[in-house]
């Protein structure tokens, strides 16, 4: 009696498992979208915010970018006037990258180290 | 009830004062230079005056508080910690006093249950509870060193790291920033819900939990919420740790409730049962040793006594003795 139960309890398990399994593939397959293509070159004629801003909150924006363009495939940043930015790193590096220390003077001297580097290519290391 | 909301609206006071003394009346030279300096200088001088007072107490009595053998003859074991008979023993029961709080661990609750039945049982949680609040600020103070020294120091950076650990949100989240303030929730709410802890609690037991909660919740804003920019807060203390008087830069009126906060703690702290801090390193009862049996401990306050001995007592009454008829040992 017991042994069938375990038998019959061991199978059920079994069975939800192989369901929840082929359940996340066939949700994964059919939900991910394709990451959107680039959304053209980046603008980087000007700042997306003020200096004020971008000194307190500048890790927030990439933290924005990071979500939404990774997780939710929106690569386009609308700036309050209505310029599109692409959300890229390369964005803020086409001005900021001139100095190469940018980044690197404040973090520093707050002893702040972003994560950013785990990833991305920083000015400090580019040719 | 009064003895909650007066420290609350006390602490909410406090907070009020610089962020309208700064956002309005511009006074962020006062509240960000004079204001620290005057509270860290009373500070340092009001735990000196109280250490220094304790320490010049007399202690009449070897009042060593012991819950375990003592010293005796070789083939009984003694307990070391509980029952200390050399200063070492006694050094490290301090020590786990501080930094494992050894003795709340036995804490033990009384309860009335069904008309006479007084039921006794162990209650952990204010230990662990106090002992969260209590590392976690220490975690936070040592993290701070970042802001004081412009190369952080390695502990600190170490601390730091793993503080942020997982690495959710940006900036990184801080792990003792959730145990502290769920720490300090706690130590709130055990004082109010329970009715005898109600009735023995004081305003002074709440205000130091307002004031923490105080200065941890503009931190945790500053940090995660209402952005401040972090550069010209450390210009600032490292002008404050360099005795510069320069006046601070542009910073966020949010830091200066932050820094007030700090300043009143600072200046509360020495004259408060914060104090405990320091009081632990002195408590007779924990730093003396049970050596009745060896050493005697002399009263300070006794003072020289003169005795009379039987022979200045006979040559008082020697003629009188003799004429009594009364033995005397010397003629």
């Amino acid at each position: 009696m017991t042994l069938i139960k375990k038998i019959v309890l061991t199978a059920a398990g079994l069975l939800i498992m192989a369901f929840a399994g082929i359940y996340a593939f066939r949700y994964e397959e059919s939900s991910a979208e394709k990451p959107a293509a680039a959304a053209g070159a980046a603008d980087s004629s000007a700042c997306i915010a003020s200096k004020e801003y971008m000194k307190a909150n500048h890790m927030r924006v990439l933290g924005e970018w990071r979500h939404s363009s990774v997780r939710e495939g929106n690569r386009v940043h609308v700036a309050p006037d209505g310029r599109k930015i692409e959300k890229s790193m390369n964005t803020c590096l086409n001005c900021h990258s001139s100095n190469r220390m940018f980044c690197f003077n404040c973090h520093m001297y707050a002893n702040v180290k972003p994560n950013c580097w785990n990833c991305h290519i920083s000015p400090m290391e580019a040719p | 009830m009064k003895k909650i909301l007066i420290p609350l609206a006390m602490v909410v006071v406090l907070a009020l004062v610089p962020f309208i003394g700064v956002q309005y009346l511009g006074m962020s030279y006062l509240f960000g230079v004079i204001i620290p300096y005057a509270a860290v200088a009373l500070f340092v001088a009001g735990f000196f005056y109280r250490m220094v007072d304790w320490l010049g107490r007399p202690v009449p009595y070897n009042i060593t508080s012991t819950c375990g053998q003592e010293q005796s003859l070789e083939w009984i074991k003694q307990d070391s910690i509980e029952s200390p008979s050399k200063p070492w023993h006694a050094a490290v029961r301090v020590l786990m006093e501080v930094f494992l709080f050894r003795s709340l661990f036995r804490n033990n609750k009384a309860e009335l249950r069904k008309g006479p039945d007084l039921v006794y049982g162990s209650a952990k949680w204010l230990w662990l509870g106090g002992l969260v609040f209590h590392w976690s600020l220490l975690v936070i103070v040592l993290r701070h060193a970042r802001f004081f020294f412009v190369m952080t120091p390695g502990f600190a950076d170490s601390l730091e790291q793993m503080d942020s650990f997982f690495d959710i949100t940006l900036p990184a989240f801080y792990l003792t920033d959730a145990l502290v303030l769920s720490a300090i929730t706690f130590l709130f709410v055990r004082r109010v819900t329970d009715a005898k802890m109600r009735i023995i609690s004081l305003p002074t037991d709440y205000f130091p939990l307002f004031l923490l909660g105080g200065i941890v919740g503009a931190g945790v804003l500053m940090r995660y919420i209402a952005k401040v920019d972090v550069m010209p807060v450390k210009d600032q203390m490292l002008r404050l740790m360099s005795f510069s008087f320069e006046p601070p830069g542009e910073i966020g009126t949010l830091f200066y409730v932050h820094l007030f906060l700090v300043c009143v703690l600072l200046l509360y702290f020495p004259f408060s049962k914060l104090v405990h801090m320091g009081a632990i390193f002195l408590s007779p009862t924990r730093t003396m040793l049970n050596n009745s049996r060896e050493k005697m401990h002399v009263n300070p306050w006794r003072k020289p006594m003169r005795i009379r001995t039987y022979g200045e007592y006979e040559d008082d009454y020697r003629e009188k003795m003799k004429k009594a008829k009364l033995p005397i040992e010397k003629e």
